[in-house]
């Protein structure tokens, strides 16, 4: 069961975007973290028992790839999902990073079905 | 060929189309003339960098009334409710999304690319030249402009 996920993502138009999808596909009650860059992603993933990191791939500081490799190499983060939402993956850049350990790459627009897809061993 | 019916033209038009309905519900259409129409007075417009493999940029520009509404839709707000740093969050994310998007369709499945942050524009939208390439679209009767600038992609129009 997802109790808490931390959403990383510099717009908050996606972010917003994001939560909505998330409420609609059931998983309005779980607890939504959100960060603007990487670092703030991954502080907040490690602040608390975190069932799923969704993040975008673009973003200031931190970006989404730096943070995949943080959160795969670090020994209390490896287990947790994480799930890259862009507008920058084709074909190429999907197999590079499900290769770094990305559980999904979906492609922006965000929609509730490509979410749920992604998301359906997580949901009962 | 002429602008309209080449695969950059096609490939554009099908990522603004497929931003905006997914994200606002709304319908983008082709300006049907070439003069393209007067953005207004109070011209919002934002730019992102194409880095790789090609160096470019993409610009998108819209008028205040426009951005208004389309934010105003997307956050479930009244027009009057709506803030400056919403509007500005709302037009980068659409620049950022349909550059996305106009890549992968652009580009082969195989290749990479890196796209920066979008900016903010400051001042007058600045206006086609030799160098860039206009999509003169419209959401109902509202314009909505968009200019991709840069040698890779004045190569890629001419494919």
């Amino acid at each position: 069961m997802i109790k808490r996920i931390v959403i990383a993502d510099d717009s908050a138009t996606a972010r917003m975007f994001i939560k909505r999808c998330l409420q609609i596909i059931g998983l309005g009650d779980a607890e939504m973290v959100e960060a603007e860059q990487g670092k703030e992603a991954l502080t907040a993933a490690k602040a608390a028992p975190t069932d799923l990191l969704l993040t975008d791939l673009n973003m200031p500081i931190m970006d989404g790839e730096t943070l995949l490799k943080w959160v795969k190499a670090s020994p209390k983060l490896m287990d947790m999902p994480v799930v890259i939402i862009t507008s920058a993956g084709n074909p190429a850049k999907e197999q590079e990073l499900l290769k770094l350990g990305a559980l999904k790459v979906i492609n922006k627009p965000i929609s509730p079905p490509a979410l749920m897809e992604a998301l359906s061993d997580f949901i009962e | 060929m002429p602008h309209r019916q080449t695969p950059l033209y096609q490939a554009m038009f099908s990522a603004v189309s497929q931003t905006l309905e997914n994200m606002a519900f709304v319908e983008v259409t082709a300006q049907p003339e070439d003069t393209p129409k007067n953005l207004g007075a109070t011209v919002n417009w934002v730019s992102m960098l194409i880095h790789d493999p090609f160096q470019g940029e993409i610009r998108l520009a819209m008028s205040a009334s426009l951005l208004r509404e389309l934010t105003a839709n997307m956050f479930g707000l009244e027009t009057d409710e709506v803030g400056q740093s919403q509007q500005q969050d709302i037009i980068a994310e659409i620049l950022n999304t349909l550059t996305g998007l106009f890549m992968t369709a652009l580009l082969p499945d195989d290749q990479t690319y890196q796209l920066g942050l979008p900016e903010h524009g400051a001042g007058e939208f600045p206006p086609v030249d030799e160098d860039s390439i206009a999509w003169n679209l419209e959401i109902e009767g509202q314009p909505l402009v968009i200019i991709g600038s840069g040698a890779g992609l004045l190569k890629a129009e001419q494919v």
